[in-house]
């Protein structure tokens, strides 16, 4: 009989937590369905069960809620603000008595009419409900579901409910000490894995053994991952409380209040989210007590009526971010400031130099309360101080931002305890560390010479992308004695920070990266303030996890400019490329050592010389069917099989430089030593002790640069004959036009024959004229219609003079 | 009364730990060392996949530990959901209190009247009954340091 009854309890309880959000939501719009069935499923079920056991009590209140509730159902009534409240007060009295039973106690003696009354009270007939507001929902469905229908219809009407209320997922309970033995078990079989895995590495490649063991990392892992989300929740079952609480609480203020939530489906660490939710509670009862003003005073301000309470979660890596912002009258800082020196925590003169910013993190200290009068929502005694006191507990943090007159913004951070993230191990003196991941921008061996490592004072500074970055030794951070063999070989681990700020870490080895799985530390360790936890290592040895954050802010490494956050990874390689010049050398055909600035290549191209052409006009070349000018051969010099070019761009157009050989990209390093003999070359300068001729980008593109053809391709008309089409077609679209032809038709330039019946093409631009004989009428500008060359020559001018 | 005590011995003194606050006696085999933490904190170690703070309890009350030698087996408690390891002198036994601790006038000395909830009659003799929390606490004036 006992299990029977905490199987009532636990079922009951489990049923209000689904349906606290439901009856709000159902508050705001009462014509809902879906959420009007979830409610009166949970008074039906409590009074379906009261039938198992003796309580009169609990059965008269569940019965008295399910006849007003199945009024509405049917259409006989529509709710209203007054039966939601009665309703609501039913379900807390109800809850009430499920605790008593749970206590074992017997139920007192007691009469609940007072609710039931309230139910009738708000009682409106059908004739009038009608007139005021018309039930949405059809009287069909109603007489589908008649009211009076035992479990049979509530279990009908919940087959079509509304998407928007969750499934009920099927479900066991479990204790979280067996929870925890599953999963400390099933991370020893992770170690197990790794361990083997290690052995069998070493032991080489053995195939029998090789495929099962794959199928157990498989396995395992997958296992891993189930264990995890078992012990994760969405933080969306301590919201789903809270629209209830702001309900009640600005119900009993006066004060209007809208909350909105958001990142529900963050999850957290079950145990995590009770822990949360008391400073939470605590915050919002803060923010709809003291924060958001009455209607009447908002409206004086010129706000909205409604004060908006919005708490949003967010996962930032491996901490939780819960931001509870209000939009009232914000914190006064001159009343927490005289308070703080009323109550001793502060001394005047002290309070002269603290910016507003610290002045409101004195909120969270012991014995500190603004409220002028302590009300029955907060101010019980209770303050910040504990809930401070709680988030640090589990090592997480609060802080408070405020604008007078504009919100007050609380941030709660927790972490998100047992979680597993992606990690670097590396090692210095003799000992290992873990890094997370996701702060590792790049490794680099520090021996590269485009390092660079300066020291200033006792700073180290290292050049990464062309900017000087601060650089950490980590044993230095440590305070751990380095060998001199370990000096000699140091890797930088550069580590980028939330705020885009960058730093190296310099190490002595790296290891190899993985998911670890990090466990809390002792509070004696965590005050260090560099571990943010330990993990295991696959041979079982423990590793600490650096704080990086933390690290970075003791060495004040980190701006407070969050402008720096904007900054794109984009930017940072333009700048970079502005200072440190990078080059491609090559050999050009003159047989002379030159450079051009690496950013101006697009592509190395090879193609056959045929493909050059060379007219007094200029050299071009056909790459990819685009004719690009070209430059870099010397007049007179005809190069032959195949030719080797640089294909640059200033972003709008193109050209090729021909080069003998391609030698290699380099860094300029050496100073330039600006030029004057040839305008095409920017400055003279060494690389590894030979002069190179750096190429005068600007020069180049100003001289020879052309947009590529194919993206303005004009139009030729040509005559719509056999020969025109099979023969002379070809030869204009070799020459970068596109042919169009037919009376109806125009073009940029057309081509007429002579014995063409067309006597006046639908030419827009200039007209080239064919003659079919090779001598006649050599005067009148017609070019004989086998003159390949003349042709071409013809209709790059026109292209030439229709383009520019 | 008649509770379960655990005697070990700390810093030549012998003490004794409530068994239920002792969850086991583990070999304190590979403890990797945590730089930047207070002395007294002689690193961390692994029990199956939990990691432990190991402490050394002489360090721990403010004593100089030369003279006294260590186990290789240290008592793993747990404070505040925490693990830690107790590295201690010797893990004697297990006995019976006989009676609830009290006060002894005069004290234990500075370094003990701190951490000690009290002197304790058992079967074996008096002993000091430890108060674990303020123990891993570490030295006060560590802990106002940091």
């Amino acid at each position: 009989m006992d299990d029977l009854l905490a199987d009532f309890v636990a079922e009951t309880r489990e049923m209000l937590e689904a349906s606290e959000g439901e009856i709000i939501a159902w508050e705001a719009d009462p014509a809902d369905r879906g959420r009007l069935d979830t409610i009166f499923r949970f008074v039906h079920t409590v009074k379906g069960n009261c039938g198992f056991f003796d309580f009169p009590r609990l059965a008269g209140l569940s019965h008295a809620a399910e006849d007003a509730l199945s009024d509405c159902r049917a259409g006989r009534r529509d709710p209203n603000k007054a039966l939601v409240s009665a309703v609501l007060a039913v379900i807390d009295r109800i809850v009430e008595m499920i605790d008593i039973i749970e206590a074992g106690n017997e139920l007192p003696e007691g009469s609940d009419e007072d609710l039931i009354a309230a139910l009738e009270e708000g009682y409106v007939p059908p004739e009038l409900a009608e007139a005021v507001s018309k039930p949405s929902h059809e009287p069909a469905a109603a007489l589908l579901h008649p009211s009076d229908s035992a479990a049979e219809g509530s279990g009908l009407s919940a087959a079509p409910r509304s998407d928007n209320t969750p499934a009920l997922q099927r479900s066991i309970r479990l204790p979280v000490d067996l929870l925890d033995r599953v999963m400390s078990g099933v991370s020893d079989m992770v170690l197990a894995r790794n361990d083997l895995g290690h052995r069998l590495r070493q032991a080489g490649n053995q195939p029998t053994i090789d495929g099962p063991f794959e199928r157990l990392t498989t396995i395992l892992s997958d296992v891993r991952d189930a264990v995890t989300r078992m012990r994760m929740q969405r933080i969306e079952t301590l919201f789903s409380a809270l629209p209830r609480l702001v309900r009640d609480l600005s119900a009993e203020l006066n004060k209007q209040v809208m909350i909105d939530l958001e990142g529900g489906d963050v999850e957290l660490d079950r145990e995590m989210i009770e822990t949360v939710r008391d400073p939470l509670t605590h915050i919002i009862r803060n923010a709809v007590d003291h924060g958001i003003e009455g209607p009447a005073a908002r409206l004086a301000d010129g706000k909205r009526e409604i004060g908006l309470l919005s708490i949003s979660a967010r996962q930032s890596g491996n901490t939780i971010s819960i931001v509870v912002s209000d939009d009232g009258g914000g914190l006064n800082e001159e009343r927490i400031a005289d308070k703080a020196v009323t109550v001793g925590l502060i001394t005047a003169s002290e309070r002269e130099t603290m910016g507003r910013d610290k002045i409101l993190q004195l909120v969270f200290e012991p014995g500190f309360s603004t409220a002028d009068q302590v009300s029955s929502v907060s101010g019980r005694g209770v303050g910040l101080d504990v809930v401070r006191d709680n988030l640090e507990k589990v090592g997480g943090s609060i802080s408070v931002t405020s604008t007078p007159g504009i919100g007050t913004i609380f941030t709660l951070k927790v972490p998100l305890t047992l979680s597993i993230i992606a990690g670097l191990t590396v090692e210095v003196g003799a000992q290992r560390f873990a890094i997370p991941q996701s702060y590792v921008e790049e490794i680099i061996d520090a021996s590269a010479k485009s390092l660079d490592l300066a020291k200033l004072g006792e700073t180290s500074l290292i050049t990464f992308r062309g900017n000087r970055i601060p650089c950490l030794k980590l044993s230095d951070v440590l305070d751990l004695p380095v060998t001199d063999d370990a000096k000699a070989q140091q890797t930088m681990v550069i580590l980028r920070m939330a705020t885009g700020d960058l730093f190296a870490l310099a190490v002595n080895k790296i290891h190899h990266h993985g998911d670890l799985v990090v466990k809390p530390l002792a509070p004696a360790v965590m005050k260090s303030g560099v571990y943010a936890g330990s993990t295991l290592l696959d041979d079982g040895s423990p590793v600490l996890l650096l704080d990086v954050t933390n690290i970075a802010a003791a060495y004040n490494l980190v701006s407070d400019a969050r402008t720096r956050v904007l900054q794109s990874d984009n930017d940072a390689d333009d700048a970079a490329a502005a200072d440190a010049c990078h080059a491609m050398l090559f050999t050009d055909y003159d047989g002379r050592r030159c450079a051009v600035r690496l950013e101006l290549v697009q592509r190395i191209e090879t193609a056959q010389a045929g493909s050059i052409e060379i007219t007094p006009n200029g050299k071009r070349a056909v790459i990819d069917s685009v004719i690009l000018p070209l430059v870099g051969i010397p007049d007179g010099e005809t190069p032959q099989g195949k030719v080797r070019f640089l294909r640059m761009s200033d972003n709008s157009c193109e050209l090729l430089y021909a080069v003998r050989e391609v030698d290699d990209a380099v860094e300029l390093s050496s100073a330039l030593k600006p030029v004057d003999e040839d305008p095409l070359i920017e400055a003279l300068t060494l690389v590894d002790g030979q002069t190179i001729a750096l190429i005068d980008g600007h020069e180049l593109f100003a001289r020879y640069g052309e947009s590529p053809e194919a993206t303005v391709k004009p139009t030729c008309h040509v005559p719509d004959n056999d020969w025109a089409r099979t023969i002379l077609a070809p030869l204009v679209t070799a020459a970068g036009y596109d042919v169009v032809s037919g009376e109806n038709e125009a073009g940029d330039i057309a081509i007429v024959l002579d014995d063409s019946e067309a006597a006046s093409p639908p030419a827009v631009g200039e007209c080239i004229r064919l003659r079919s004989q090779p001598n006649a009428n050599e005067n009148d500008g017609s070019i004989y219609r086998y003159d390949r060359e003349g042709l071409v020559n013809a209709l790059r001018r026109a292209r030439a003079g229709g383009t520019q | 009364m008649n509770e379960l005590m655990v005697i070990v011995e700390i810093a030549g003194r012998r003490c004794l730990l409530k068994a239920h606050d002792v969850s086991s006696v583990i070999e304190l085999g590979n403890v990797t060392p945590v730089p930047r933490t207070p002395d007294f904190i002689t690193g961390i170690t692994a029990m199956r996949s939990q990691s432990l703070t190991v402490i050394d309890c002489r360090l721990a009350m403010g004593i100089d530990p030369q003279p006294f030698a260590t186990d290789h087996r240290g008592a793993v408690i747990k404070v505040e959901n925490h693990l830690y390891a107790l590295k201690v002198d010797r893990i004697e036994d297990i006995t019976t209190a006989q009676a609830e601790a009290e006060k002894v006038t005069g004290g234990f000395g500075p370094e003990w009247s701190r951490i000690a909830i009290g002197m304790v009659e058992t079967s074996s003799g008096p002993a000091l009954q430890i108060d674990l929390a303020k123990l891993i606490a570490g030295p006060e004036f560590i802990g106002e340091a940091a």
